[in-house]
């Protein structure tokens, strides 16, 4: 196994962006989308998702596996929610409406009845979830990971926290070497995750002797590197890092579009009382 | 050493990136194993890691592993940024440190029993949280929800942290003495 992170230099606009200034720009859109039900607003949010996918330069072939995830998932929530159970949502919204079609339930005296509400509910769910999707999935493949300390850093993060997250990434080439070595050591006495016809509790149990020396090893050297921070008098000051951001004119641009965006939605949902659920004729 | 429920010295700060970084590249290495027909639930043994290290470590070291081992594991696999997925994370790995301070010996039945009390507590707290902003976020209803992202998510981690938990913590027993602390 090789654990590569699927960031590569795209040379897209996107990337060259402040990473602060994405990760502002993606928690205002986020927190706006959530605000609405109307289809007609989701799409202007979707639009902009859509934009910043596309500026991104990321391939179909790259955010496939990501995309199918997403679609099983939130098709699997949509169908149980439109044809199972959809009843309660949003308040009640979609409750009565036009009837497309209605079936009888055995044994019991009473009807389904899927209507054109529900569909147009449904449509809009999706269109909420794939552009959230849109706003995050490219981040893995355009947000240099040995950017993430410096960039939370920057965000107002503590510095310990910040740190934390920069030695994790750094740790991750070493566990997954010492992963490979403890699987092959292990192979080499016979061991085998998937042989025989075994039930998932056995499954889970077999994945101990892969675990327990991989982690076992890892919190050994892990109070060797304590030690070694320790004494070098690791946390007594502000740390400087070797990465460094600062803001363009451009990074600024986008974090006050990002501000502008969410307090117009704040103002339309809270103020006017715009963005429920509407379908066409409503 | 006194130990501290709260404390977020060196110390903390190594074993937090190391459980992040554990529970990411073996979230990634046990992707493959899906359960069929629940929705892309994988069954992720590599969740026990942060409970673990809540245990081992302190509230704070289980909250980031899980947390950071979450974005790390997505980040692997190219599955984007779930924010309220990885917070539920975190929440698994921050309830079994809770018994952080109270953990005499990690090979005691007794001990290992409170560890498995606070896996429970931590992983419905967790699922919960995550299972109900998909409320708020995608606007299933509750019974959706409950089905699709409840009820497997929860399975599956309580299976992995109550049978890999006190494997895990036996075999620390073993090796704590080697640390000196």
């Amino acid at each position: 196994m090789i654990a590569n992170f699927s960031y590569r230099s795209h040379h897209s606009i996107i990337e060259k962006i402040d990473p602060r200034a994405r990760w502002i720009f993606a928690l205002c859109m986020l927190f706006s989308i959530v605000l609405f039900w109307d289809l007609r607003i989701l799409s202007v949010f979707f639009a902009l998702s859509l934009a910043q996918f596309f500026a991104s330069k990321v391939t179909w072939k790259e955010t496939k596996r990501a995309w199918i995830f997403i679609l099983v998932l939130s098709s699997m929530m949509i169908f149980v929610n439109t044809v199972i159970t959809g009843v309660e949502t949003v308040g009640g919204t979609v409750r009565g409406g036009t009837p497309l079609f209605s079936i009888k339930f055995p044994f019991l005296d009473s009807f389904y009845v899927l209507t054109v509400e529900r569909l147009w509910f449904a449509l809009t769910q999706y269109l909420r979830i794939i552009s959230i999707a849109s706003l995050f999935i490219i981040l893995p493949f355009t947000m240099d990971p040995r950017l993430y300390g410096t960039t939370f850093r920057g965000l107002g993060f503590p510095d310990k926290l910040a740190y934390t997250m920069d030695l994790a990434f750094r740790f991750i080439p070493t566990i997954a070497r010492d992963f490979n070595v403890t699987l092959d050591a292990q192979r080499a006495r016979g061991f085998e995750l998937d042989k025989g016809n075994i039930n998932i509790l056995q499954r889970i149990r077999r994945m101990a002797p892969l675990m327990v020396p991989v982690t076992m090893n890892s919190i050994l050297a892990g109070e060797d590197i304590a030690n070694a921070m320790d004494l070098r008098c690791f946390g007594l000051k502000k740390r400087s890092w070797v990465e460094s951001l600062r803001y363009k004119a451009g990074d600024l641009a986008l974090i006050i579009f990002s501000i502008f965006i969410l307090g117009i939605s704040l103002y339309l949902r809270f103020g006017l009382k715009i963005g429920d659920f509407w379908m066409p004729g409503m | 050493m006194k130990k501290s429920l709260w404390s977020f010295g060196t110390r903390e700060v190594v074993f937090a990136a190391i459980g992040a970084a554990l529970y990411g590249v073996l979230s990634y290495a046990t992707n493959i194993l899906q359960i069929p027909g629940a929705g892309n639930v994988a069954i992720r043994p590599a969740v026990a890691l942060p409970m673990f290290f809540g245990v081992a470590f302190g509230p704070i070291v289980g909250f980031i592993s899980g947390l950071l081992g979450n974005v790390i594991g997505d980040l692997l696999s190219g599955y984007g940024f779930w924010p309220w997925w990885d917070l539920a994370n975190g929440i698994m790995g921050f309830f079994p440190g809770l018994v952080y301070i109270g953990i005499k010996n990690f090979k005691d039945t007794s001990d290992i029993l409170k560890a498995e009390g606070m896996v429970i507590v931590g992983v419905l707290v967790g699922i919960g949280i995550a299972a109900i902003s998909e409320l708020w976020v995608s606007g299933v209803d509750f019974a959706t929800t409950i089905s699709i992202n409840f009820i497997p998510s929860v399975t599956t981690n309580l299976v992995n942290g109550l049978i890999l938990v006190p494997i895990l913590m036996v075999a620390y027993s073993a090796i704590q003495a080697r640390s000196g602390r």
